[in-house]
C-alpha cells in the first residue's frame, strides 16, 4: 500500500502538483497555524482575571524579615457565631495554611478552639459556591448587577417597600453600617435576623463572668468552657484555678446541673444530671436551702447532699461565687441565677454585664425569623435577600419558612455554599470566606478586629458588607474601602498609622466595652411553678463540632471525635443507661422521637399547634428518627439530640450524614420539649466512635489528685526503672512535653490543630469504624466509677517520644529512629509498612496509611497543606513528631542569631491551640524551662512508666476538688 | 544408611519387592492413573489459585487496607497465615532430618511427600510477609545489600532474622528434597516411555547410574544435609516465635514462645502430613508403604507435640497468674472470656482435647479417624495463631485504644487462595514426581531371612 503522502525527498515532478498547497479537507496549513496561534494567545488571555482593584506593589523589596518560602503570619479574626475569634493566619507562598490564636485578642489569648483550626479548610472546601447562579445555571455578577439596577430603581420609587433583608446577627461594624445605610436609603425595607443559635441578652446587656476569681461556680446548662463566644477566655481563667503550682492549687469548685454530658460538665466536681424541668426543682430546693427554708423532700439522697454542700459553699465563699445559666435556660432560670448572683454579692466580683455586641436586638431590626415569616405570609414582601443565613435548613419547624418564602417573588441568596436556602432562591451569589476578604468583627467584650484577607477571593465571591453595600447603592464599594471608611474616625489624627497598628496586632485599640454591674430581678423567681413535668423531656443542643450545621461540610470537624461522646460523622439521640435499659435500647438502635402534638412547651405552658413537618401523620406531632447513644451522665428523664446533621445541600462531605433534629424545634422553645415518646424501631444504624472502651479497668492511667492535698493524693512519684544499657546522653537539647490533666477540659482543639499543622488526612466514617483514624494526638475519655474520682476523665495522648522506644527496636528497616535530641523520628521514606512498631507501641499512638488517604491531586484542599510537612503515601506509618518542623524552624532562627533555642521559641501545634495551656513543651536540658518546672510538681507521673519506656511526654494528675468525699459522682445513674 | 533394625511390624507390607515398589510408585507419574479424579482435583485447586491471584492483585492495587487490619490490630490474617504455613512446613524437615539422625526408619515412606509439603508450605508462607507490607515494592530493604546510602537492616528486629531464617530454611529444604530425589529420578528416567520424558528426568537425575561411588557420595551428602537441616527445624520457628516474644505486648512477650512455637509447628506439620497422606495412599494404592503402623507413629508424634503445646498454653496462664502483672492477667482472662472467647475455646478443643482421643490405639490406626483429628488440629493451630496475633493486640495496655478485628472477604480470599495454591502444587507433584521414595523404601522390603 503506498503511503498517503510521499516523502518530500521522493517527490520530483509532482512536488507542487495542483492542490498540493492546501490541506485536502478544506483547512489550509496557513489557516491551521493561524487558528493555533490565536487559540494559544486567547488561551493565555482566558487564564487572566480582571486586574485586582487595588494597587499592585511588586516585590521589588521583599516583605520585611522574611523570605518568600517562609511562613508569614497576619492578624485577622474569624467569625464564631458572629463574634470575633482573633487569629494569626499563617501564609505559605500566598496560601493561608493554618490559623493560630492571637495572644492580644481577648477571646483568643493565643489559643483557638477546634472550629477555628478547621476554618482554614473551609476556605478550600471543594463544594464552596464558585459562581453566581441564576435558576441553578451559572451566571455572573455582572448579570446580577444589571438585574438589581432595575430592581433597585423600582425599590427606590417605593422607598424600599416590599424588600426584606434577612441576615444572621452580626458584630461587624461595617456590615452593620451597610445594613443601616440600606435602611436609610430604603426606609420602608425591613431587616430581619435569624440564627439557630440565639444568644441571650438581658435588657440589651450580655453577661460576662470572671472565672479566675470565682471560688464556687454553679453552671446550669451552661457549657461556658466550650460553647460560648468567650469560651477560650473562660477556659483559661477556669484552668488557672486548677493548676497545681509549687505543689499547691488554689482550686475553685464547679457544680454543674445539666441534662446531657458537656465539656463543662466533665470538669465538674459535683454534677447533677437533670432534665430542665428537674433542674428547676433542684434550683428551687437550692433556693430554699440558701434562704434557710427546709427544701422539699422529693429529691434523691445524693441530690440533697450535693445541694446542701453547694448551698454551704455559695454562702461560705460569697462574694467569690457565681451562678451561670446557659443559653438554653428559660427566662425564669436565668432570672433566678441573676438574682442569686446579686443576692450573694457575686455581681460585684465575678458577674458583669457588657453592652450587647451582636446585632440581635438592634433597634432597626424588624425582628427574627418569625417576624420575617409573618411578613412574608402577609404578602407584603416581594423581594427577599438572604445574606449568609440558611433558614431553609435551620428554621424552627413550626415557622414553615419554605412555604412562606415561596410567596416572595424575588428571592436572592448570598452564601458560601449552594445550600438548602440557595436551592429555594432563583439567584444565588457566592459569599467570600473571611480569609479572602476585608471585614471587621467584634469580640464578646466589644474589642474590634479588622479582618484582613490573605488571598484574593478564590471564586469571585463577595462579603456580606460588600453585597449589602451594593444593594443599597449599586455603585458598589469594595470591602477594603468600606472597612476603612468605618474606622476612618476612630484612629485619631494619624489614621494610616493606626490602621497599620490594628492590622499588625489584630485588635482595634480602645474598642473594648466597659463592664458594668448586671441588672437582676430583686427577687429570684419561684421555680417550683412549671417544674411539675413528668415523662421524658427532650433537649436540643448545637452539635459540638458542626454546631447548627454550618460546619457540616468540614471533613476535619466531622472526623473530630465529639467532645461528649467520641462519636464521629454522626449525631445521635443521647439516652441514659437507665432509660436505655428500660426501653431495651443499645448503642446504634434507631429510635423514633415524637412530641405529642398538643404537648405543652416546657415551662412556658403554651400549647403548640399540630404540625406535620418531619412527620408522616398530620395528626401527630413532629417525629424524628435517629440512632441512640447511651451516654453516661445523661439525665434519666431526658433525651438529647444535637443540631447540624441530616443536611441535604451541605456538600459532598455533609450531605446525608446523621439525622435532622430541626423538625423537633419550636420557635417558642427552641432548646427543650416535653412529652417526648421514645420508640425503638428495630432498625440499626452504625454509629462510629474512635473509642469503644471507656473504663480504665483499674489501671493506673489517669491519676486523680485532690486539690486539698495534691502531693499526698497523686500516687507514687515517678521513678525510672533500671536498664541493662548505659544511659544515653543528650548534650544539646532534650525535648519533652508535659500535659496537665488538671487543666485539660477535653475540647479537642489540639486534635484539630495537629490535623491542620501536620497534613493529617481525613479517612471517612467507614475507615474510622475500622479503627483507622489518623489523628496524631487523641483525647481519651474515661468514665471512672471510683469514689472520689470525677466520672469523666480526659487524657490527651500524643506520641510519648519514649527514650526506650519499643517501636524502634522492632522496625526491620530502621524507619523509626532516635534523634540526638531524643525525638523518636519517623522516616517516611524508609518505611516499608510492617506495622510492627504500632503493635509494639503500648500507647497505640502510631497511625498507618492503610489505603491511599491523600486528597485527589486536583482538589483545592491540597492548597491548605503545610509545605514543611511531608504528605504521607499509602503503606507508610506516621505519628506525632513533636512538630519537628517547628523545632527546626526555631533552630534556624536561633542559629541565625547565634544563640540557643529559648524556652517558648518552639510551640507545638497542640500546645499553641490549647485554651487552658495544659500542654507545655520545651527543652528538658534547660533548667529555666517551664516544662522542667512543671515536671517537678508532685502530681507528675508518666503513663505506663512500669514498662520502662521512659516517655518524654508525661502528665500531671487530674485535680479534683469535691466538697464531699466520695460523693462527687452526682450523675451516677 | 544402615540396614533396617528389627521391627515389631514391617515398614513395608510383606509381599512387596523392589520391583513392585518401583512399579507401583513410578506408575503414578508415568501412567497417570485416575486421570478424571486428578483433573477434577487440580481444576478445583487451580480455580482457588485464581482467587489467590485476584486477592494479591487487589492488595497491590488498593493497599493492605482491603484487609480488616487496623490500629490496634495491625497484624491479622497475613501473619496468622504466615506462622501457620511455616509451622506446617516444619514436619517435612523434622521427618527427613531429625528422624533420619535418630534412625527412625519409618520416616522413609513419608519423607518425600512431607519434604514436598514443606516446600509448598514455605512457598505459601513466604508470600505473606511480602504481601502484608504497606509498601511491598521495597521488601528488599530487609536484605543487607550495598545500598548507596549505606543503609542496613535494623538487626535488632526479629523481622530481619525472619528473612534469613525462612530463606535459609527454604533453600536447605529444597536442596535436601532434590538431593533425595536424584536416585528416584534416575529410576523414572529408566522406566519412562517417551523419549522426551526420559530426557527430562535424565537431566534432573544428574547422570545417576547407581554406581557405588554415587551411592557413597549420595549418602554422605544426605547425612550432612540432614545435620545442617536439623538446627533449622528449631531455628525457624524459634525465630518466628521471637517475632512475638521480642515485643512488649502481653500475650506476646513470653520466653516460652520459641520452644512452644517449634512444638506447635511439628504438631501442625504432622497433622497436615496425615491430612495429605491418608487420601493419597488410598487413591494410589500406597497402603503397602504407608502402613497403619506409620499412621500410628505419626499419631503418637501428634499426641506428644500436642502435649507440649498444651504445656505452652498452661505455662502462659501460669506465668500470667504468678507474675501478678495486671496486663498479663487481663490478657489471659480476655482470651478466655472476651469477645474472642469462641476462638480461644476452639483452639483448646482442637489442640488439647481432641488429640487426647489418640490414646486409643484403634483410633491411631484408623485412617478415617486420624483424618478427622488431623483436620481439627489444622484448624486448631490456625486458630491458635489467630488468637495469639489478634487477641493480644486488640486489648493491650490503654483501654482507650482497644478495638476489634474482623477478617474481610479479601483476608479470606487470600488465605483460602493459598490453600488452593498448596493443593495445586501437591497435585502437580504427584503428577510428575514419585510421591514416595522408591530408593529408600526398597531397603525395607521384607524378605524371609530379614525378619526376626
Amino acid at each position: 500500500m503506498p503511503p498517503p503522502f510521499p516523502h518530500p525527498l521522493l517527490r520530483r515532478d509532482d512536488e507542487f502538483a495542483p492542490g498540493s498547497e492546501s490541506w485536502p479537507e478544506g483547512m489550509s496549513r496557513r489557516r491551521f497555524l493561524e487558528l493555533m496561534a490565536a487559540s494559544l494567545a486567547l488561551a493565555g488571555l482566558g487564564a487572566c482575571n480582571r486586574p485586582p482593584d487595588g494597587t499592585i506593589v511588586p516585590y521589588v523589596v521583599p516583605p520585611d524579615r522574611e523570605m518568600l518560602e517562609d511562613a508569614l503570619y497576619y492578624a485577622t479574626a474569624m467569625p464564631w457565631d458572629g463574634y470575633a475569634r482573633g487569629v494569626l493566619a499563617r501564609s505559605h507562598s500566598g496560601r493561608p495554611t493554618k490559623l493560630e490564636g492571637n495572644a492580644v485578642h481577648p477571646d483568643s489569648l493565643g489559643a483557638t478552639d477546634a472550629l477555628t483550626q478547621a476554618a482554614v479548610l473551609a476556605l478550600y472546601d471543594p463544594d464552596r459556591s464558585r459562581a453566581p447562579r441564576r435558576g441553578g445555571q451559572v451566571a455572573s455578577w455582572a448579570r446580577f448587577e444589571d438585574e438589581w439596577l432595575g430592581v433597585h430603581r423600582d425599590l427606590l420609587s417605593r422607598h424600599g417597600r416590599g424588600l426584606a433583608l434577612l441576615t444572621e446577627p452580626t458584630t461587624s461594624p461595617t456590615e452593620l453600617r451597610c445594613i443601616h445605610a440600606l435602611l436609610d436609603r430604603l426606609p420602608a425595607a425591613r431587616w430581619f435576623q435569624h440564627t439557630a443559635l440565639a444568644r441571650f441578652d438581658r435588657d440589651g446587656r450580655q453577661d460576662d463572668y470572671d472565672f479566675g476569681r470565682a471560688d464556687v461556680v454553679l453552671a446550669v446548662e451552661a457549657d461556658f468552657l466550650f460553647d460560648h463566644p468567650s469560651s477560650l477566655r473562660y477556659a483559661r481563667a477556669f484552668a488557672s484555678r486548677r493548676r497545681v503550682e509549687g505543689g499547691r492549687v488554689n482550686a475553685n469548685r464547679l457544680y454543674v446541673i445539666e441534662a446531657s454530658p458537656s465539656v463543662t460538665g466533665s470538669m465538674a466536681d459535683h454534677r447533677l444530671a437533670a432534665s430542665p424541668a428537674h433542674a428547676r426543682r433542684l434550683l428551687a430546693a437550692l433556693g430554699d436551702l440558701l434562704d434557710g427554708n427546709k427544701p422539699s423532700p422529693a429529691l434523691a439522697h445524693e441530690e440533697r447532699r450535693v445541694l446542701a454542700a453547694l448551698a454551704r459553699d455559695l454562702q461560705g465563699k460569697a462574694p467569690n461565687v457565681v451562678c451561670v445559666a446557659g443559653e438554653s435556660c428559660d427566662d425564669a432560670v436565668r432570672d433566678w441565677c441573676a438574682a442569686r448572683n446579686a443576692r450573694l454579692g457575686a455581681a460585684c466580683v465575678t458577674h458583669h454585664a457588657l453592652p450587647a455586641i451582636r446585632s440581635d436586638a438592634d433597634p432597626r431590626s424588624a425582628g427574627d425569623l418569625g417576624a420575617a415569616v409573618q411578613a412574608m405570609q402577609a404578602g407584603g414582601i416581594d423581594t427577599l435577600v438572604v445574606v449568609g443565613a440558611n433558614p431553609a435548613y435551620t428554621a424552627p419547624a413550626d415557622l414553615e419558612f419554605a412555604r412562606a418564602m415561596a410567596r416572595v417573588a424575588r428571592r436572592i441568596h448570598l452564601g458560601s455554599h449552594v445550600d438548602e436556602t440557595a436551592a429555594l432562591c432563583p439567584w444565588h451569589l457566592p459569599e467570600a470566606h473571611f480569609l479572602e476578604a476585608w471585614s471587621d468583627l467584634r469580640a464578646y467584650d466589644g474589642t474590634a478586629s479588622i479582618v484582613q484577607p490573605l488571598i484574593a477571593p478564590l471564586y469571585g465571591s463577595r462579603t456580606a458588607a460588600e453585597f449589602i453595600g451594593f444593594l443599597a447603592a449599586p455603585a458598589g464599594r469594595n470591602g477594603y474601602d468600606l472597612v476603612r471608611e468605618t474606622w476612618q474616625h476612630h484612629g485619631g489624627a494619624d489614621f494610616e498609622a493606626a490602621w497599620v497598628r490594628w492590622l499588625n496586632t489584630g485588635v482595634v485599640d480602645g474598642t473594648t466595652a466597659s463592664r458594668s454591674k448586671p441588672t437582676a430581678p430583686a427577687k429570684a423567681p419561684d421555680l417550683r411553678a412549671g417544674a411539675s413535668s413528668s415523662g421524658v423531656m427532650l433537649t436540643i443542643r448545637p452539635d459540638p463540632t458542626v454546631r447548627d450545621g454550618r460546619w457540616a461540610n468540614n471533613a476535619w470537624l466531622q472526623e473530630l471525635p465529639k467532645q461528649n461522646s467520641q462519636l464521629v460523622w454522626d449525631n445521635a439521640v443521647f439516652v441514659s443507661p437507665t432509660l436505655a435499659a428500660t426501653l431495651q435500647i443499645e448503642n446504634g438502635d434507631v429510635v423514633q422521637l415524637s412530641v405529642a402534638a398538643n404537648g405543652r412547651s416546657p415551662i412556658s405552658g403554651r400549647t403548640e399547634p399540630a404540625r406535620s413537618a418531619g412527620s408522616t401523620n398530620p395528626n401527630e406531632g413532629p417525629t424524628v428518627e435517629g440512632p441512640a447513644w447511651i451516654a453516661l451522665g445523661q439525665a434519666d428523664d431526658c433525651v438529647t439530640v444535637s443540631l447540624g446533621y441530616g443536611r441535604t445541600a451541605a456538600g459532598r462531605v455533609g450531605n446525608a450524614v446523621g439525622f435532622d433534629a430541626y423538625p423537633l424545634r419550636q420557635s417558642a422553645s427552641p432548646w427543650a420539649r416535653e412529652g417526648v415518646t421514645v420508640r425503638k424501631l428495630g432498625r440499626r444504624h452504625a454509629l462510629v466512635s474512635t473509642q469503644t472502651h471507656f473504663a480504665m479497668e483499674g489501671r493506673d492511667i489517669v491519676r486523680v489528685a485532690l486539690a486539698s492535698d495534691p502531693a499526698g493524693t497523686a500516687g507514687r512519684p515517678p521513678e525510672t526503672p533500671p536498664s541493662l544499657y548505659p544511659p544515653v546522653e543528650y548534650p544539646e537539647y532534650r525535648w519533652g512535653m508535659l500535659i496537665d490533666l488538671g487543666a485539660c477540659i477535653g475540647c479537642k482543639a489540639c486534635v484539630a490543630a495537629c490535623q491542620a499543622e501536620n497534613n493529617i488526612p481525613v479517612v471517612g466514617k467507614e475507615q474510622v469504624g475500622l479503627g483507622r483514624e489518623m489523628h496524631w494526638i487523641r483525647v481519651d475519655r474515661y468514665h471512672s466509677t471510683k469514689p472520689g474520682e470525677p466520672p469523666v476523665l480526659h487524657q490527651p495522648v500524643p506520641c510519648m517520644q519514649c527514650e526506650n522506644a519499643p517501636c524502634e527496636l522492632v522496625c526491620p528497616v530502621a524507619a523509626t529512629v532516635h534523634s540526638s535530641e531524643g525525638l523518636n523520628d519517623m522516616v517516611y521514606n524508609r518505611c516499608v509498612g510492617t506495622r510492627y512498631c504500632s503493635n509494639n507501641c503500648p500507647y497505640k499512638v502510631r497511625r498507618f496509611n492503610f489505603l491511599d488517604f491523600r486528597a485527589p491531586a486536583d482538589s483545592p484542599v491540597n492548597l491548605q497543606k503545610n509545605p514543611e510537612v511531608t504528605v504521607r503515601a499509602r503503606g507508610v506509618m506516621e505519628k506525632c513528631t513533636y512538630c519537628v518542623q517547628r523545632i527546626n524552624a526555631g533552630r534556624i532562627t536561633a542559629e541565625k542569631a547565634n544563640r540557643r533555642i529559648r524556652d517558648g521559641d518552639v510551640r507545638t501545634a497542640c500546645q499553641q491551640a490549647c485554651p487552658t495551656e495544659a500542654i507545655v513543651f520545651g527543652d528538658l536540658n534547660d533548667p529555666a524551662a517551664r516544662v522542667v518546672a512543671r515536671k517537678a510538681e508532685p502530681t507528675h507521673y508518666a503513663l505506663l512508666e512500669e514498662l520502662n519506656t521512659r516517655p518524654r511526654t508525661t502528665y500531671l494528675a487530674r485535680t479534683t476538688n469535691p466538697a464531699l468525699a466520695g460523693a462527687n459522682r452526682g450523675d451516677a445513674a | 544408611m544402615n540396614a533396617p533394625l528389627a521391627h515389631a511390624e514391617p515398614l513395608v507390607a510383606p509381599g512387596e519387592s523392589a520391583r513392585s515398589i518401583d512399579a507401583r510408585i513410578s506408575r503414578v507419574p508415568l501412567d497417570f492413573p485416575h486421570p478424571v479424579l486428578w483433573w477434577l482435583g487440580f481444576a478445583a485447586a487451580f480455580a482457588v489459585v485464581m482467587v489467590m491471584l485476584t486477592a494479591i492483585t487487589w492488595v497491590f492495587v488498593r493497599g493492605v487496607g482491603i484487609w480488616g487490619i487496623n490500629i490496634p490490630v495491625a497484624w491479622g490474617f497475613a501473619i496468622t497465615n504466615f506462622v501457620w504455613w511455616i509451622g506446617i512446613g516444619h514436619a517435612g524437615t523434622f521427618i527427613s532430618a531429625i528422624l533420619l539422625l535418630l534412625h527412625q526408619h519409618w520416616r522413609t515412606s513419608i519423607n518425600r511427600l512431607t519434604e514436598a509439603m514443606t516446600l509448598f508450605a514455605v512457598a505459601c508462607a513466604a508470600m505473606f510477609p511480602l504481601l502484608h507490607l504497606g509498601r511491598p515494592q521495597y521488601f528488599y530493604w530487609l536484605l543487607p545489600y550495598p545500598d548507596t546510602m549505606g543503609l542496613w537492616p535494623q538487626w535488632r528486629s526479629p523481622l530481619v532474622w525472619d528473612v534469613f531464617a525462612v530463606s535459609t530454611y527454604g533453600i536447605v529444604s529444597l536442596v535436601f528434597w532434590y538431593l533425595g530425589l536424584v536416585p528416584d529420578l534416575a529410576t523414572m528416567r529408566d522406566r519412562a516411555g517417551p523419549a522426551w520424558k526420559r530426557r527430562l528426568y535424565g537431566v534432573f537425575a544428574l547422570g545417576w547410574r547407581g554406581a557405588a561411588q554415587h551411592w557413597r557420595h549420595y549418602e554422605r551428602v544426605y547425612l550432612i544435609l540432614a545435620g545442617l537441616a536439623t538446627p533449622l527445624v528449631v531455628s525457624v520457628h524459634s525465630i518466628v516465635g521471637m517475632d512475638f516474644a521480642v515485643a512488649i505486648l502481653p500475650g506476646w512477650h513470653s520466653t516460652i514462645f520459641p520452644p512452644y512455637f517449634v512444638a506447635g509447628a511439628i504438631f501442625s506439620g504432622f497433622a497436615m502430613v496425615l491430612t495429605i497422606v491418608i487420601p493419597l495412599r488410598a487413591l494410589y494404592g500406597f497402603k503397602g508403604y504407608v502402613t497403619d503402623r506409620h499412621l500410628e507413629l505419626m499419631a503418637k508424634v501428634l499426641m506428644v507435640t500436642g502435649w507440649i503445646v498444651a504445656y505452652g498454653y498452661f505455662s502462659e496462664f501460669f506465668t500470667a497468674w504468678i507474675s501478678g502483672e495486671e496486663f498479663d492477667r487481663f490478657m489471659v482472662i480476655n482470651r478466655a472470656t472476651g469477645p474472642y472467647w469462641a476462638t480461644f475455646w476452639t483452639l483448646i478443643t482442637c489442640n488439647v482435647i481432641v488429640p487426647q482421643a489418640l490414646w486409643w490405639r484403634r483410633l491411631r490406626r484408623s485412617a478415617s479417624g486420624l483424618f478427622v483429628v488431623s483436620l481439627l488440629v489444622n484448624v486448631g493451630m490456625w486458630v491458635e495463631r489467630y488468637v495469639i496475633v489478634v487477641t493480644s493486640l486488640h486489648r493491650d495496655f490503654l483501654p482507650s485504644s482497644w478495638g476489634m478485628f474482623n477478617g474481610t472477604k479479601w483476608d479470606w480470599a487470600l488465605f483460602i487462595g493459598t490453600l488452593g495454591f498448596f493443593s495445586a502444587l501437591l497435585f502437580l507433584f504427584v503428577r510428575v514426581l514419585p510421591a514416595l521414595s522408591m530408593t529408600e523404601l526398597k531397603r525395607f522390603v521384607v524378605t524371609g531371612e530379614e525378619t526376626e
